[in-house]
């Protein structure tokens, strides 16, 4: 019995000592947020690209949209024309600051409006106009290692460190050789699954960063509603001032 | 008096030609009538149901600013707000605390966008009084996850009672959440406003918007009527403003149907930002919320007007040329009248006698038969389930005619009457007695 005893002393010191092993290897997760969030972040730089999304829901037919996007984040400005559905081909948007000017191409006239008066009268929410950052806006509540596919991966469960955050929960899976996600699973405040983003490993290279050519957005409570985003032409080199402007919006509808 | 006299036996002689006269009197007095009738009582039938749909005749909404400068819809204490009731002695029938969700209630693969009231069935028996179940019971609700929907929307969904739906929101703070209900009763289809007849257990709808328990949105005061609800909403508000931060009632009223927080779920308002901090409220009625209405009955007191000034230009045409043709049949008559001393203005307002009587029977006459249309539309029940029923009083269509507006029509009707009499009377009245005496028919 007391041999017994010892060797089951020895087994938990080796359990311990396993454990606090393991624990001292633990990834610094924060850092690797900060770089998953790096990738998207051109800080100054100005950025450009095409964004086409493709919808898909069990009773309608797929619809696409395609927007030419150019951003300078530093002056807060933001230009996006439409070039998909043929239907709206020409409209482009235009924001500075809080103002917004739309560009109609059938009637060739601007309107104005602020973002608060946008927001007021669409579906949209304030946390939809404010980017996400998994690391300031989420700590790492618990972490795994597994496969996605070929890749391994840490998968990472993400706490809001607020209640003004879209989604209280995250579930993410980052590549252990890259800070690169693969999937992200956003969860409601009653810990349901809302909706899945996979980032398919297929990538741009601009300006040293690593950025997504894909995602895929499964809507999980609406079950066969899915989206397929692809960026594409993406730039960082710098834009002509006249870009944010409306005259611009008027030239890119010809 | 021999005038008057003389002017009613004129009328009495020409009876086909008076009835005829003051029957189209009649009828245009009828159609005004009855417009007038609904829009009268439009406005308040429509404040009365929805004083019962949205649980209250005068209501206080609670806003709270976030550290991070977001305003979130949220009373915490409502200490402060029931003492203040209690005060100003308010006779309030029923006090209603609600919070509304809205979010896209989702089942299989149909989802509609709605507002859900979230009530607390055990102390609100005011709403188990009034609403009508079309299919389940309120007892069902004991499921905290209970919801009643309309037949409408259950429909639209495909939902059976018994089904789990799924209903996507946001929190108060603006995060996103997703709750499970069941359909436990539907109510009849009440057109428009089925969008609005969602209800659940305030306690789990808290929950889902991310508020403690005894918290709530909106405390709703029900009156014992409609009388008197403006004047009580500024006493609350005078004596509230004493002892909290009150929003400017004026800027409450700029803001109709565009403030913040549930009630506007019901508008489609949206926010309304300024510089506060900490614990406000912001005091509305009915009439706030129901500005649109006011427009409507605007509109429908214009229309009746304008029924009245069409119909009666016609009517004016025909009693002009009734009286012009009078003129000419009795040119003898009044060569004798004026051969024997009668004065030009006695020749003159016998005509308008005549055009007044013919009036004001006409008036009478029409005002009777609106009545008694009014009285027989109002016998028959269209139910508490028709789509109709904010426009109906207890299932039945109701009739207002304001005494004022009554008499701006009789008004209106008789200086009408009057100015289409007065040419033909004024030829008549200068007619030379020797040649009117000479004319032949």
């Amino acid at each position: 019995m007391r041999f017994s005893i010892k060797w089951v002393l020895v087994l938990l010191t080796f359990v311990v000592l396993g454990a606090t092993g393991a624990a001292a290897e633990a990834p610094d997760f924060a850092a690797m947020l900060k770089a998953v969030d790096a990738n998207g972040d051109f800080g100054s730089q100005d950025y450009s690209a095409m964004f086409t999304i493709v919808t898909q829901k069990p009773t309608e037919k797929d619809s696409v949209m395609q927007v030419k996007l150019f951003r300078r984040d530093n002056n807060d400005q933001m230009v996006w024309i439409m070039q998909k559905p043929e239907a709206q081909k020409g409209q482009g948007f235009l924001k500075v600051d809080e103002n917004v000017w739309m560009y109609d191409p059938e009637s060739g006239k601007y309107s104005h409006s602020t973002m608060k008066e946008t927001i007021q009268n669409s579906k949209a929410k304030s946390s939809d106009l404010k980017k996400t950052s998994y690391g300031d806006d989420y700590t790492v509540a618990a972490w795994e290692e597994g496969m996605l596919g070929k890749y391994p991966i840490y998968l990472l469960t993400l706490k809001a460190k607020s209640d003004e955050v879209s989604y209280p929960m995250l579930k993410l899976s980052i590549r252990k050789d890259k800070p690169l996600a693969l999937k992200e699973e956003d969860y409601s405040l009653t810990a349901r699954l809302m909706r899945t983003v996979l980032f398919p490993p297929r990538y741009i290279d601009v300006a040293g960063k690593t950025v997504y050519s894909q995602m895929l957005i499964e809507d999980n409570l609406n079950p066969g509603e899915k989206s397929q985003l692809t960026i594409a032409d993406v730039s960082v080199a710098k834009l002509p001032d006249a870009t944010f402007s409306k005259a611009f919006l008027g030239q890119s509808a010809r | 008096m021999a005038l008057a006299t003389i002017a009613f036996k004129n009328l009495n002689r020409q009876k086909k030609r008076t009835i005829l006269l003051g029957g189209a009197i009649a009828f245009g007095v009828l159609i005004v009538t009855l417009i007038d009738g609904f829009s009268g009582a439009f406005k308040q039938n429509v404040s009365e149901n929805f004083a019962d749909i949205a649980a209250g005749h005068i209501f206080v909404e609670g806003s709270e600013k976030t550290a991070s400068g977001k305003t979130l819809t949220v009373i915490r204490d409502d200490t402060v707000l029931t003492d203040v009731l209690k005060e100003t002695g308010i006779p309030a029938q029923y006090l209603s605390k609600r919070s509304i969700a809205q979010g896209t209630l989702i089942f299989e693969s149909k989802k509609t966008q709605l507002n859900i009231q979230g009530v607390d069935f055990g102390n609100e028996r005011y709403l188990t009084e009034r609403l009508v179940l079309a299919h389940g019971s309120f007892a069902a609700m004991s499921d905290r996850q209970g919801l009643i929907l309309s037949e409408q929307t259950a429909t639209k969904l495909n939902a059976q009672i018994g089904d789990r739906l799924l209903f996507q929101l946001t929190t108060v703070t603006g995060q996103q959440n997703v709750g499970d209900m069941v359909l436990v009763a539907t109510t009849p289809d009440t057109g428009l406003l089925s969008g609005f007849s969602a209800y659940a257990n305030l306690s789990y709808l808290n929950e889902l918007l991310n508020l403690g328990n005894g918290e709530y949105q909106t405390l709703g005061i029900y009156l014992p009527s409609l009388a008197g609800m403006d004047r009580y909403a500024t006493t609350y508000y005078d004596a509230l403003r004493l002892k909290a931060n009150v929003k400017d009632r004026s800027k409450t009223a700029d803001t109709q149907g565009t403030g913040f927080g549930p009630m506007a779920a019901f508008m489609g308002g949206g926010t309304t930002e300024d510089t506060w901090t900490g614990v406000r409220y912001r005091v509305f009625t009915l009439d706030d919320l129901l500005s649109s209405v006011q427009q409507i009955v605007n509109v429908l007191n214009s229309v009746s007007i304008g029924i009245l000034i069409v119909l009666f230009v016609i009517i004016m045409v025909g009693i002009l040329n009734t009286f012009r043709m009078t003129m000419y049949e009795r040119i003898r008559e009044i060569g004798t009248m004026r051969a024997l001393g009668m004065l030009r203005s006695g020749v003159r307002n016998l005509f308008l006698l005549e055009a007044l009587f013919l009036a004001l029977a006409g008036v009478v006459v029409g005002f009777a038969a609106a009545g008694l249309v009014m009285g027989v539309l109002s016998l028959f029940n269209l139910g508490t389930n028709s789509p109709l029923f904010i426009l109906l009083r207890a299932g039945h269509l109701s009739f207002h005619v304001p005494i004022a507006q009554a008499i701006e029509n009789i008004l209106i009707i008789a200086a009408l009457t009057l100015v289409a009499a007065y040419f033909p009377a004024r030829a008549a009245a200068r007619l030379s007695p020797a040649l009117a005496l000479r004319t032949t028919k």
